[in-house]
């Protein structure tokens, strides 16, 4: 039936839902805000929302850099141990040179050295992403406590340090700066320059797009170093909400992450995906633990619920791809 | 029914009537009929050719009679009883084996495990009998005269070899009814020979053979009896001696193509812009050849000559040992598309899903897909222009798609293959590869196809083209290079070249 | 006829090489190469790790990764994958520790906590194999929320086995004879069965063909989603199994007790040389992945290397082992 130019069906109303996913998460969201504030009318309060936001920028960067991975087909189940090591070596290269800057560098880099780690293996050594990550991941756990056994302190106790993530730009805490700034350059790359549509190339079909003159082990090296530049970054932001750098902290951030972009859309196979979903997977979650925490219920179900919801949009997923594919 | 391989056993035994009658089949998919009141009767101990373009309608029948699909209207009778099949499995049991093209086999596994895959034969406390595999395997081979190893991998073996290894697997469950495929899609001239020995033995041993192909002249070598179906339809059901080279071309496609291959352009005079000098991989030997400007230069080879492999090492996609590949001048870099391209070379894939299509992309994507840097400013794409020039040569090429926002996986072969021949005029080439540019696209779109390729070379283009369709290759080329294992035995020009002359040339 | 026995002995010397060469091409031979290598080399380095006790301990620990391992080696072979199994060996212990402290049996509390392992395998196989979902996604959603309810239910803490039945004790710590502790023969048991299923049983030979081409399954009229389905059944109990035992080694039901162990033991599988694609690789190098690993931490620890090593090693030596598997294909 290849040959057949597909037939115009009607679709029933579940699939064709399924097809609008973001208007379905924004529906869902709203609903969800909807509920929680009636259940606990301080779900609007200005702290709390600040509060939402600050969460959801550790996710949403992270996140961005993730959804880029995995429409080029690839992932990366290192970032929450990288996350964890990179607050550590920033705070370690603070206290050492008293320089915020310094340290801030220094995180950023180390994420960004270990994105590169993990690009070299999938590319060069042709490591199935998912094996090489996890292997990555290991190796990051257990080398951070090498590193320091135990968290490092603000010893100079350092405003700057702390203003990271406490501050505020206007009425805007920091965080959601710097989020919004991930936010919105890796929206413009993806939607609008070669570079964002190589990406989506290069995750729908790999030999096509290196018959068409474009380098995929390039791009997906590319794509791990800027995922982990962006995991430095929010480790940078971690430490600082801290006041340390924690060698336990981001234990399990990475399925946070990947729940949120496949929650958004982002399809687990490469080639589809947009950063809006993204958007939208993040702060869905994160409202969903804020409802769990103000509406008094047990915080266990912080876990709980993303994994009902990860699944769940898997399956939406997958339904609409076989509406597509009819 | 565990399969009994004794040598006294018959291998099938065969029915006074018809050995399958299908009348009225309809089969119908959301949105389409694909079978409308087919009829089809197979008697034993003949072969029995089922014909049409793609999409009349013929895979959908055999999966009706492999067990894939169930019928909508219709009945079927198998040696006179009503019958139906709910899965594979039911078919197999009353004695239909449909061999696909796809070889359905686990490659991993040994061929003698393969054969018994349906029924492993199993001791009392049901562990599986591995000597009795090995040894029946073994016999069966013996017995039918196939010369294949029954302890070597699946995957390890030629395709010739695997489709014996499915035969053989049909015959294990003594099938009486074998259906095949397009069976020779993939063989080479001895292997075809040989695989029409085995057909002449299975009609022998009173096994009716339904022998799926568009290959005219298979046809009328070892066919009895044809069907044509065409667009859900049966058309005609006559015995071969009946028919005529266009009678049966009309019957498939219901109007008279006069000329498949309308050449419009003069004899090519252009500058060489491509040469290839002692060009070796793994596969090839020692490569030359040069080709110019406005010219098709045609390449010729059996299965398993290196015509992809030749295709693929020229435009960078594959690794090189030595030689030197020069376009307009200048040397190109070995196994690196990317100056490949921006000298002006390009490979239109044989393999469209795997090499070619971004299926879940768009039609826009997939067709500015190596032309994006001529929209691109500071590295950002101009989505106005991308949009209004792949609008352009959509229409130019006629391609059929409800709109650029189309995943290109909703469009049929022959639109795809314009999509992509688009993807590489868009980036301006000097020199194009096309590797079997109508493999899997139906004879209407087939000629535009050619059209298209003609035109190109009519505008100054060097076509490079690899094809194993002698109509084609004699139809299109100005000058046609033969190979065989790995080297070019002959370059022939236009006027010189004959099938004869080719087919010399390329058993080498 | 001197020419030809010339010949012939050539032919033997040729063929006795090809045998040599595709030994070395199997994995396993590989595998097993490395594992001597690394036993001998720690036997140097250490006085203590060749020991009967020492290397008796190793069988105890690794045993558990050994049973899990088997259940998910099964389930790749498949083409499929499970990384919940870290949280379900953490959540069995609940049942049977609840139940044995409501004055229950220790069959009781075992039968409780199948029941778990059950449910949950026909839960993930449901949802990867009847709906079609991908089974890292199903996996990983049903890891978080057997994770989550663990704590749920325990409030991040763990809770004692009150009644302290010797027999709960014996089945994770005794040993026969006073040297093979008693989840090395489990496991050993069940390896040899599933060996057994794998080569000899039809519906081994069906995961083999599952995995590898599930198209070529269904045509053949093998029942793909349900073999599927079982598999996922398969893999939940082994790891229920390990949890059990892992339960009676801790004295208790840890909230905490197996996180991570998804990825030793997919890690273990994978080095085995059981592909992630599918439809290829074996138990025997399921367990030869196993014992590596487990030898391989044991004997850095008896070189007094911070455990932190362990980890370290272990993530180094999957990507050198797969990178190197790959290499090879390559060049085929």
């Amino acid at each position: 039936m290849s040959e057949i130019t597909q037939p115009v069906t009607s679709t029933p109303p579940v699939r064709r839902l399924a097809e609008n996913s973001p208007i379905v998460l924004f529906g869902l969201l709203v609903i969800l805000c909807i509920a929680i504030s009636i259940g606990s009318p301080q779900f609007y309060s200005v702290e709390n929302i600040i509060a939402i936001l600050r969460q959801c920028s550790l996710v949403l960067i992270i996140g961005a850099g993730m959804t880029m991975l995995l429409i080029a087909a690839e992932v990366d189940l290192s970032v929450g141990a990288s996350l964890a090591f990179a607050g550590v070596v920033a705070m370690d290269v603070t206290n050492q040179t008293s320089n915020v800057w310094l340290g801030v560098g220094a995180g950023i880099l180390f994420g960004g050295f270990v994105g590169l780690v993990n690009g070299l293996i999938v590319t060069r050594l042709k490591v199935n992403s998912l094996i090489a990550t996890i292997a990555t991941m290991m190796i990051l756990q257990g080398s951070v406590f090498l590193y320091s056994r135990q968290a490092i302190q603000n010893h100079n106790q350092l405003p700057a340090f702390t203003a990271l993530s406490t501050g505020y730009l206007g009425p805007v805490p920091v965080p959601v700066v710097i989020a919004a700034i991930v936010f919105a350059g890796t929206f413009v790359v993806l939607r609008h320059t070669v570079f964002g549509r190589y990406i989506y190339a290069v995750g729908a079909n790999r030999q096509a797009a290196r018959l068409s003159g474009l380098k995929p082990e390039r791009l997906t090296l590319l794509v791990f170093v800027i995922t982990g530049l962006l995991t430095g970054l929010s480790g940078l932001i971690l430490a600082s909400l801290m006041n340390a750098g924690q060698p336990t902290a981001g234990r399990g951030f990475e399925l946070t992450v990947i729940a949120a972009v496949i929650l958004g859309g982002t399809s687990l196979s490469g080639g589809r995906g947009t950063l809006l979903g993204t958007l939208l997977g993040v702060v869905t979650l994160q409202v969903i633990n804020n409802g769990i925490i103000i509406l008094g219920w047990d915080q266990e179900l912080q876990m709980v619920v993303p994994g009902v919801v990860i699944v769940l949009a898997a399956y939406l997923d997958l339904v609409r791809r076989r509406a597509g594919a009819r | 029914m565990p399969a009994d391989l004794t040598m006294s056993a018959p291998i099938a035994t065969s029915y006074a009537g018809p050995a399958l009658e299908m009348t009225g089949i309809g089969k119908r998919f959301p949105g389409v009929l694909a079978l409308e009141n087919v009829d089809l009767t197979l008697e034993p101990g003949k072969v029995h050719a089922l014909m049409g373009e793609n999409g009349a309608g013929k895979s959908t029948l055999i999966k009706i009679l492999a067990g894939v699909y169930q019928k909508d209207a219709g009945s079927m009778r198998i040696g006179g009883a009503e019958t139906a099949f709910k899965t594979p499995r039911d078919a197999l049991r009353q004695g239909v084996k449909v061999v696909f093209q796809e070889i359905a086999l686990i490659s991993e596994f040994t061929v003698a495990e393969n054969i018994f895959l349906e029924e492993y034969p199993t001791d009392a406390v049901g562990s599986i009998r591995w000597t009795t595999i090995r040894k029946d395997a073994a016999a069966l081979f013996e017995r039918i005269g196939f010369g294949v190893d029954p302890a070597a991998k699946v995957g390890n073996l030629p395709v010739s070899q695997q489709q014996m290894v499915e035969i053989a697997r049909a015959l294990a469950h003594r099938a009486r009814i074998v259906v095949m495929d397009e069976p020779t899609s993939s063989l080479t001239p001895k292997e075809v020979d040989l695989l029409f020995a085995v057909i002449r033995r299975l009609t022998g041993l009173g096994i009716a053979v339904l022998y799926v192909t568009h290959k005219l002249d298979e046809v009328f070598e070892i066919a009895d009896t044809v069907t044509v179906l065409r667009d859900g339809r049966h058309i005609s059901t006559k015995p071969i001696a009946a028919h005529s080279h266009d009678s049966l071309i009309q019957d498939m496609i219901g109007r008279r193509i006069e000329n498949l291959f309308p050449r419009s352009r003069g004899p090519a005079r252009g500058e060489t812009i491509l040469s290839v000098e002692g060009l070796s991989t793994s596969k090839l030997k020692d490569i030359a050849f040069e080709a110019k400007a406005g010219e098709v230069l045609g390449f010729f080879g059996l299965m398993g000559a290196g015509r992809t492999e030749l295709a693929k090492a020229i435009v960078g996609f594959d690794p090189i040992r030595t030689g030197r590949i020069t376009i307009g001048g200048k040397r190109l870099a070995p196994h690196d598309t990317r100056t490949g391209v921006s000298l002006g070379i390009g490979l239109l894939t044989e393999d469209r899903k795997s090499e070619g299509l971004m299926l879940e992309l768009p039609v826009l994507q997939n067709t500015s897909l190596a032309a994006l840097g001529n929209f691109a400013r500071s590295g950002f794409v101009d989505e106005g222009s991308e949009r209004s020039a792949v609008q352009e040569f959509v229409d130019r090429f006629r391609v059929k798609t409800p709109s650029l926002n189309q995943p290109i996986k909703n469009l049929s072969g022959g639109n795809q293959q314009k999509v992509l021949l688009a993807r590489w005029l868009m980036r301006g080439l000097k020199v194009i590869v096309v590797d079997e540019p109508t493999r899997g696209i139906d004879v209407g779109a087939k000629s535009e196809i050619f059209a298209l390729i003609d035109r190109l070379a009519g505008e100054g283009l060097a076509v490079v083209m690899m094809t194993s369709e002698m109509p084609e290759l004699l139809g299109l080329s100005d000058r046609i290079a033969v190979m065989a294992e790995g080297r070019i035995t002959k370059i022939l020009n236009r006027d010189e070249a004959t099938q004869e002359a080719i087919l010399n040339a390329a058993i080498g | 006829m001197p020419q030809s026995a010339s010949v012939s002995t050539f032919r033997d010397t040729n063929s006795a090489r090809d045998l040599l060469v595709s030994l070395f091409r199997r994995n396993e031979t590989v595998l097993l190469l490395c594992l001597v290598v690394l036993i001998a080399y720690f036997s140097f380095a250490s006085g203590s790790f060749f020991t009967v006790r020492n290397i008796t301990n190793v069988l105890g620990q690794a045993s558990l990764a050994m049973i899990a391992g088997i259940g998910v080696g099964v389930l790749i072979i498949a083409g499929e994958i499970d990384v919940s199994i870290g949280s379900l060996a953490g959540a069995v212990a609940i049942p049977l520790v609840v139940i044995m402290n409501h004055g229950g049996s220790l069959e009781l509390g075992i039968a409780g906590a199948l029941a778990l392992a059950l449910l949950v395998g026909a839960i993930n196989g449901y949802l990867a194999a009847y709906l079609g979902i991908n089974s890292l996604i199903v996996t990983l959603g049903s890891m978080f929320v057997i994770r989550g309810g663990i704590y749920l239910y325990t409030g991040q803490k763990a809770i004692p086995d009150k009644q302290g039945l010797e027999s709960f004790y014996q089945i994770g710590n005794g040993r026969l004879f006073g040297t093979v502790p008693y989840p090395a023969l489990v496991a050993l048991a069940l390896l040899i069965g599933f060996m057994y299923l794998m080569r000899h049983r039809p519906f081994g030979r069906k995961i083999y063909a599952v995995g590898g081409n599930p198209e070529v399954a269904r045509l053949a009229g093998f029942n793909v989603k349900r073999i599927k389905f079982l598999c996922f059944i398969i893999s939940a109990l082994l790891a229920g199994i390990a949890g059990i035992l892992l339960s009676s080694r801790l004295g208790s039901a840890v909230h905490v007790a197996g996180l991570g162990f998804e990825f030793q033991v997919v890690a273990a599988v994978v080095l085995g040389g059981v592909s992630l694609a599918g439809g290829v690789g074996s138990l025997f190098g399921v367990a030869l992945g196993v014992l590596i690993l487990s030898f391989l931490s044991n004997g850095l620890g008896m070189l007094n290397l911070a455990t932190e090593w362990q980890l370290v090693t272990t993530g180094a030596i999957i990507i050198a082992a797969v990178g190197f598997d790959e290499m090879k294909r390559r060049r085929q």
